[in-house]
């Protein structure tokens, strides 16, 4: 057994011991992950409550209900793996982006035809993920078009539908959470996904990655498109008024599960706490909601220079927190085209 | 994932000597002695296509154009196997666009129903039509389409005004040529194109027949010359065979990048995992023909034949040659039977929905709203690819490749990066 701790030293100088690596593991799923889908539990139950009180479009209470749940979301949205995976959660409750525009034809199509799958919470969700979710919900609130389009009652019934749906989406994953998936990643050795700690450092490491290159590549690379030809259209929620909202909120939980995978390397800590802080610092300064300056621009100088700062933090995070996690890059689900 | 900037790799510090680094070079060859078999077929296939189409366009006829969808549809046997090579060596991946970019407004090409709609947010273009305009305005210029030309479908309407879905040019805009819209929705069923929109004279239907006829020879003539160039870049002294064997290491995390890559955020997630949750035939990989099953499949054997170092080219014959595989026995035989035998279930789950398709349940009806048993088949091909990335996983570890990924990743966005 000695012999054993001592290989582990010798292979493993930088990645500290086996327990630092367990607690951190342990924190992570504690302080981080459990938290976010508790958070995402609740509010998307009082998202449904509140479309059950009055599904206006307009309703102030929905709406409020509906910004909250969809923060909730965007703060694990990061966390894309188990019972987020399971039975295709994450998908149902966040499509988006959406080249083909495929939510407005989905929800025009379902309203058109008034499409008795509402009718079912089971049935629902069965529909084209491009009509559930957070960002279908944002049509039929926000567009001017869907929130107008068809007859009121059978949107109302859709909106209640869509919203029940989410908070069956987002109880489920807690619970999956809850059951098993924190006990499986805290302790992996009993489990067939994930063989050793690495393996589950590697799976939030990789969290931590793709989460940053999903904020910079796509959340600010799709409107930004390129010089000649900038998208403000294509920019995130901005029906809602909530682009640059999604950038903060993602940046604020992606610096918390860094400062807590980073803990292991106090070095890795301080660089990357510092590079989170200015972008952090270049979104309260941009005051561009729904990134409509990528046209002009001046306004694009502002966009393009947080999205290097994220750059930034992901280069750190390569250089020296995969390393000090003893980690390797893995695959993920933006690799390809 | 991008791959690897040579200057990234030379910061690594070489892992194998001796008789590994020996194997390690051996592997390296075998996997470009594939690529070079595979992309020879895609030319050989291709350029029978291009009989086919030529026959077509001198002497149109209902036999002449099932001649070509049927030589489309072989060609797109080799081809679908070389998508592993795609991700992991950049000269493949620069240019892969021409050939097999999709999903595409067809729209930009030809007509379409009136169910396609109009121009989109999106796309400016999605209805332009140029087999019907030989002349239109494309970002403020004035374009003369007269004359369809392969260098007009490269250089000016490919990605016109920089959008994606404008795909003018390979495989999948002359599938649309031979099959046009499949308009069965979730029924069985492929497109139907008559052959008289190739006919001459008062038979031809769809209008503009013989621009119809050139665009189809110019799409296929391209096809024909990108593949050219692609086949000679892995002969011996090739770019792409000098730029995988620069670095033994490097070379093997360039193939586990692809396997990785195309089994999981490719193939698993945006083709497979997001088309079924869309309900969306359009998604299909292959919609106009129908052959989705296939693409599916031989994009997994093509997986398989790289670890494994085995390629069965057009004409029967093996390529084979030492493997990762062997590598991987080598140090950590366990971990080996472990990627083979996914790499095992993943095809078995692929042949399943193939069988199904070929037995008259057709992809677009296996993506159905409620259709459980389709749902089943496609999830369990997603379910091998994720699993079998996970596996591909523990052998860059196994190979001590890891550093090399980290190296690989840094420079995605920012080749200065590793100079800091």
């Amino acid at each position: 057994m000695r012999f054993l701790i001592l290989l582990a030293f010798v292979i493993t100088p930088l990645t500290g011991w086996a327990q630092d690596r367990s607690a951190t593991i342990q924190d992570v799923v504690e302080a981080h992950i459990l938290p976010g889908f508790t958070r995402l539990a609740s509010a998307s139950a009082a998202l449904s409550q509140a479309a059950q009180a009055d599904c206006a479009a307009a309703s102030e209470g929905l709406r409020g209900a509906f910004n909250d749940a969809f923060d909730a979301w965007i703060g694990v949205s990061h966390l894309r793996f188990g019972p987020t995976e399971t039975g295709n959660r994450a998908f149902a409750l966040a499509f988006w982006p959406d080249p083909r525009s495929a939510t407005p034809k989905a929800l025009s199509a379902m309203i058109e035809a008034e499409d008795p799958v509402v009718e079912s919470a089971d049935a629902f969700q069965t529909v084209s993920i491009a009509a559930r979710g957070f960002y279908a919900l944002e049509f039929l609130l926000y567009d001017p078009q869907i929130s107008a389009l068809g007859s009121g009652a059978y949107r109302c019934a859709l909106i209640r539908a869509v919203a029940a749906d989410v908070d069956n989406t987002a109880q489920a994953i807690l619970t999956d959470w809850q059951d098993h998936y924190a006990a499986l990643l805290i302790s992996p050795e009993n489990s067939d996904v994930y063989r050793s700690d690495e393996e589950v450092l590697q799976e939030l490491f990789k969290a931590l990655t793709t989460g940053l290159q999903f904020t910079a590549d796509t959340r600010l690379g799709r409107p930004l498109g390129t010089f000649d030809q900038p998208r403000p259209t294509r920019a995130e929620a901005r029906r809602a008024g909530r682009s640059l909202r999604h950038v903060q909120l993602s940046l604020i939980a992606l610096r918390d599960l860094a400062q807590r995978l980073a803990s292991i390397s106090p070095e890795a800590s301080a660089t990357l706490d510092a590079a989170f802080a200015q972008s952090l610092d270049l979104t309260e300064r941009l005051d561009d909601p729904v990134f409509a300056g990528v046209a002009d621009p001046q306004g694009r100088l502002r966009v393009e220079a947080l999205q290097q700062s994220i750059g930034r933090i992901r280069e750190i995070a390569a250089a020296d927190l995969g390393p000090a996690l003893g980690v390797a890059a893995g695959f993920n689900a933006l690799d390809g085209d | 994932m991008k791959p690897l900037l040579p200057a990234a790799v030379a910061l690594c510090a070489s892992l194998g000597t001796g008789a590994m680094a020996q194997d390690k070079a051996a592997v390296l060859e075998t996997y470009a002695d594939i690529a070079a078999a595979a992309y020879g077929d895609s030319l050989i296939t291709a350029q029978r296509l291009q009989v086919a189409v030529n026959a077509l366009g001198t002497a149109p006829s209902a036999e002449a154009l099932q001649q070509a969808r049927a030589a489309w549809l072989a060609a797109r046997v080799p081809y679908q196997q070389t998508e592993a090579f795609r991700f992991g060596n950049p000269i493949v991946d620069d240019w892969e666009g021409k050939v097999n970019a999709w999903p595409l407004d067809e729209g930009l090409i030809d007509y379409v129903d009136g169910s396609y709609g109009g121009p989109t947010d999106e796309n400016a273009f999605a209805v332009l039509n140029v087999v019907a305009n030989p002349g239109f305005t494309l970002s403020g210029k004035s374009i003369d389409a007269a004359e369809i030309t392969p260098a007009l479908l490269a250089d000016t309407l490919h990605e016109a005004d920089g959008i994606e879905s404008n795909v003018a040019t390979g495989y999948h805009a002359i599938e649309f040529l031979l099959w046009g819209q499949d308009l069965n929705g979730h029924a069985h069923g492929a497109g139907n194109r008559p052959w008289t929109d190739y006919a001459t004279g008062d038979a031809c239907t769809g209008g503009n027949c013989d621009r119809r006829a050139a665009y189809l020879q110019a799409a296929t003539d391209l096809l024909v010359s990108d593949l050219e160039w692609m086949a000679a870049q892995w002969a011996d002294g090739g770019a792409a065979r000098n730029a995988l064997t620069a670095h033994e290491d490097a070379g093997l995390s360039a193939i586990l990048t692809g396997m990785g890559s195309l089994s999981y955020g490719e193939q698993a997630g945006e083709r497979m995992r997001l088309g079924l949750m869309l309900n969306d035939p359009e998604e299909e990989h292959d919609c106009f023909s129908d052959n989705t099953h296939n693409s599916h499949y031989y994009d997994g054997l093509g997986v398989q034949n790289v670890y494994l170092g085995e390629y069965v080219r057009v004409d029967g014959t093996l390529v084979s040659g030492p493997s990762l595989s062997d590598l991987v026995a080598a140090t950590d035989a366990d971990l080996d039977a472990e990627m083979q035998r996914k790499l095992s279930a993943t095809m078995r789950a692929l042949g399943r929905i193939k069988t199904a398709a070929e037995a008259g349940f057709s992809y677009d009806q296996m993506l159905e709203r409620g259709n459980l048993a389709g749902e089943t088949l496609v999830m369990g091909g997603v379910e091998g690819l994720i699993d079998q990335t996970r596996t591909i996983e523990r052998v860059v570890t196994t190979l001590d490749l890891d550093q090399i990924a980290f190296e690989g990743s840094d420079s995605l966005d920012n080749p200065g990066a590793v100079f800091q």
